[in-house]
């Protein structure tokens, strides 16, 4: 496929461009005849496969099998720790990695401050000082690789029980550089991560339980800004300042509350 | 709970087949399909809440993508090596079983098996995207959504895997011609 209006040819196909650019291409095959033969092979395998493959239904048994596993669902409130386990299994490989390599003094330094915490310690705030020091170790920052909203928020979606606010700030300094799926207070919770300066900053979301938020601290010298939108409980975990980490902290605050206008 | 369950039963259940049909493309045999689908509801069921307007279909053939690679990953403890972007038009003849059975009595019963078995044969990352376009007639954006690809991505992948299933059966129609002599 040499020439080099194929993709667009095939965009044009597919119906995915608008009116101007089509008549460009109309005009573009009467002359280039690879892109003519092009059109017809396109139509050829469209026509075959819509002809030939019938598509199929889920058999009435399956339809059973699903609706039994929603009444149980249904019936069970809480979720039963087995079930989520999958979600964590993830993390393994990585835990195993990294008490033999560099991680194993961060993980120390979480494990011994998680062991010498006081009782009243709320389990949500080690969770998030534990997935943070995790994402700042090799390979497990980003799941998503983007600096585009419109990238990282559908993969929330299907990795994710939530769905927080995305945007990227490099206007304000705060640069989104990607995504992340993490299991949190019993769910898997969506990480989006900015970049400000040589700081990471992990911006955690979970659904909102009927307890209060905690109260911004510092943890290991690590800040933890805490605040509600909407249905959403949101944690930004950093070492940059607290003036950098509420200054995006205000910034997404804003963009929740344009949202909820909308 | 119970307006959750209906509300789920309205909105994501209706794409129930199409989830069906994307999961007998990816899992090897149908009861493996079988249990994607199921493991893929109940996990949308889990994160129904979360989903908020956006196009349903997506989101759940996305789901049953993601319940996949992760069996796929759990099955096979070895890394996951991703296809190279290029020079992909012409692998994988090998996997295509090499006679058609003789016999056949319908031409077109026989077309139909043929473009199964060389679909089935595809890469996975052009079989999945020559799906969702062609099958379950979804646009750029949807795709891009599914596969979780950029749409840059989705163009370019889309011409192998049509060029791919083309060249395929080019060299099947050859083959045959052959065979006859």
């Amino acid at each position: 496929m040499g020439c080099a209006e194929s993709l667009r040819v095939q965009a044009y196909f597919d119906g995915e461009i608008d009116a101007v650019s089509a008549a460009d291409i109309e005009r573009h095959t009467e002359h280039c005849a690879e892109c003519r033969a092009l059109l017809q092979d396109l139509e050829q395998t469209r026509t075959a496969i819509r002809r030939d493959l019938t598509p199929g239904r889920a058999p009435p048994e399956l339809r059973a099998r699903i609706m039994r596993a929603l009444d149980q669902e249904t019936a069970v409130k809480t979720p039963r720790p087995n079930e989520w386990g999958r979600s964590t299994w993830r993390t393994r490989p990585f835990w195993v990695g990294a008490l033999g390599g560099i991680g194993s003094a961060a993980v120390a330094a979480t494990l011994a401050f998680v062991l010498l915490s006081p009782a009243r310690t709320n389990p949500v705030l080690d969770d998030l000082v534990a997935a943070h020091l995790r994402s700042l170790m090799p390979s497990h920052l980003i799941d998503v690789v983007s600096a585009d909203q419109h990238t990282v928020k559908p993969w929330f979606a299907g990795h994710t029980d939530v769905s927080p606010v995305v945007a990227d700030f490099a206007q304000q300094g705060f640069r989104l550089i990607g995504g992340r799926a993490d299991y949190l207070d019993h769910q898997r919770s969506a990480v989006v991560v900015y970049q400000h300066g040589p700081h990471v900053i992990n911006v955690f979301s979970w659904a909102a339980s009927q307890r209060a938020s905690p109260k911004n601290t510092t943890r290991n010298g690590y800040h933890m800004a805490f605040w509600k939108a909407g249905d959403l409980e949101y944690c930004a975990v950093s070492d940059t300042g607290w003036d950098e980490l509420l200054g995006l902290v205000r910034l997404l605050r804003d963009l929740s509350a344009r949202d909820a206008r909308q | 709970m119970d307006d959750k369950r209906g509300r789920f039963e309205a909105e994501v259940l209706p794409h129930l087949n199409a989830a069906y049909r994307f999961a007998r493309w990816l899992a090897h045999s149908p009861g493996d399909a079988d249990d994607l689908v199921q493991e893929a509801i109940l996990r949308a069921f889990r994160g129904f809440d979360a989903l908020r307007g956006s196009d349903v279909k997506a989101w759940l053939l996305a789901i049953v993508r993601n319940c996949h690679s992760t069996a796929l990953k759990q099955q096979q403890r070895r890394a996951f090596v991703p296809l190279p972007e290029e020079h992909d038009a012409q692998d994988g003849y090998a996997m295509v079983a090499t006679t058609p059975d003789p016999e056949s009595v319908s031409i077109h019963r026989d077309e139909e098996r043929t473009l199964e078995r060389l679909m089935s044969a595809l890469p996975e990352e052009h079989r999945e995207v020559l799906v969702l376009r062609e099958i379950e007639d979804m646009d750029y954006r949807e795709i891009a959504t599914v596969t979780n690809i950029p749409i840059g991505t989705v163009m370019s992948r889309l011409a192998r895997a049509r060029a791919a299933l083309k060249a395929r059966w080019l060299k099947e129609a050859e083959g045959e011609r052959r065979g006859v002599r």
